[in-house]
């Protein structure tokens, strides 16, 4: 979902998609296992790919979503906000109001 | 540009990464390694002192090679199983996920019950003219239906194969033994119908296994929350 969500606003390339789940969300990755998770949504037609001469020396694969990948993406996102709110009820008596809120900044 | 050193370690690691992805097919395996080239000479050439402990930092960065192999060859062949024909990559797929949890076990246990019960079919309507006398439909007492292979004592009777007893016990293996007279009831009426039931029985599970598969296996990009980040941790 992470990796789907990066690509929500553009077409990105896997190192461009690393940074931004690292800047972002905090999340890091065996670098080597991002491009294996893009060859599976590939497969799965949630996203496609070109090869692109960047001017760099060498050429990069820039991903981008497919109406299927956002309509995926859509769904999981619905899904993953009622599974976190349920789940902040939940805990929410442990840590109360107050720290609840600071821990969500 | 990196020099020969930093493209020599780098070519030793795609060579690692492309033995490892042995079992995957060549196309999505030529197209892995080549981008994770790419990604390591990118990675490589925005260091800023090209030294060996950058090149060795950021080549295990990339990963255990044999580890994204195996992430690849599970995706390979649930995406295979899940149109397969063959028994034979239907258990192996289905055992394969049944080490990871419930949902594997469960299609493992179905797949298994499927395919033996049909094996005894098929194996009983081949040996039947060799064992006419052995092999048959037998109903014992308390109305229980065993197809399969008689041991032939009339006392301490077991029979080898699949057996029904109603109201809800089903036998897969050995019955018995039980006390009492047993009778056969097809003749050579069982081959025919062992080779029948034998195919259904094949082909149902067959279809079941494959449905499971792309309806429940880890190679489906659904939304439930185990799949939702796949090997990721999350950093500090």
């Amino acid at each position: 979902m992470a990796i789907l969500g990066s690509l929500w606003t553009g077409r990105l390339y896997g190192l461009e998609i690393l940074h931004l789940l690292e800047r972002n969300a905090s999340l890091g990755l065996a670098e080597g296992t991002l491009y294996v998770i893009l060859n599976r949504l590939k497969t799965d037609g949630l996203v496609e790919s070109e090869w692109v001469d960047a001017g760099t020396g060498h050429p990069r694969k820039y991903y981008w979503l497919t109406p299927a990948g956002r309509q995926r993406l859509r769904g999981m996102a619905r899904f993953w906000i009622r599974f976190a709110a349920d789940l902040e009820t939940l805990l929410e008596p442990a840590l109360g109001r107050k720290e609840l809120a600071n821990a969500r900044r | 540009m990196p020099d020969d050193r930093i493209t020599q370690a780098i070519d030793q690691y795609c060579v690692r990464l492309r033995r490892a992805l042995r079992g995957v097919p060549s196309g999505e395996r030529d197209e892995i390694v080549q981008e994770v080239r790419m990604h390591l000479l990118e990675r490589i050439e925005s260091e800023q002192h090209m030294t060996e402990e950058a090149v060795s930092r950021v080549i295990s960065a990339a990963g255990d090679p044999k580890e994204l192999a195996k992430e690849c060859e599970m995706q390979a062949m649930f995406r295979q199983a899940a149109t397969s024909r063959s028994p034979w990559l239907l258990l192996h797929t289905t055992l394969r996920w049944a080490m990871t949890g419930g949902a594997g076990i469960a299609a493992f246990f179905v797949t298994v019950l499927g395919y033996g019960c049909g094996a005894v079919f098929y194996l009983c309507a081949l040996l039947k003219p060799f064992f006419p006398s052995r092999i048959g439909l037998w109903l014992a007492p308390e109305h229980t239906l065993s197809f399969g292979y008689w041991n032939g004592r009339l006392s301490g009777t077991e029979v080898y194969g699949v057996s029904v007893r109603p109201p809800a016990s089903f036998v897969l293996g050995t019955l018995g033994p039980t006390e009492g007279p047993i009778r056969e009831l097809l003749g050579l009426w069982l081959i025919p119908i062992g080779v029948v039931c034998g195919a259904l029985l094949l082909l149902v599970t067959t279809l079941f296994a494959r449905w499971f598969i792309r309806r429940f296996g880890p190679h489906e990009s659904d939304g439930s929350p185990s799949r939702l980040v796949p090997s990721v941790s999350r950093t500090a």
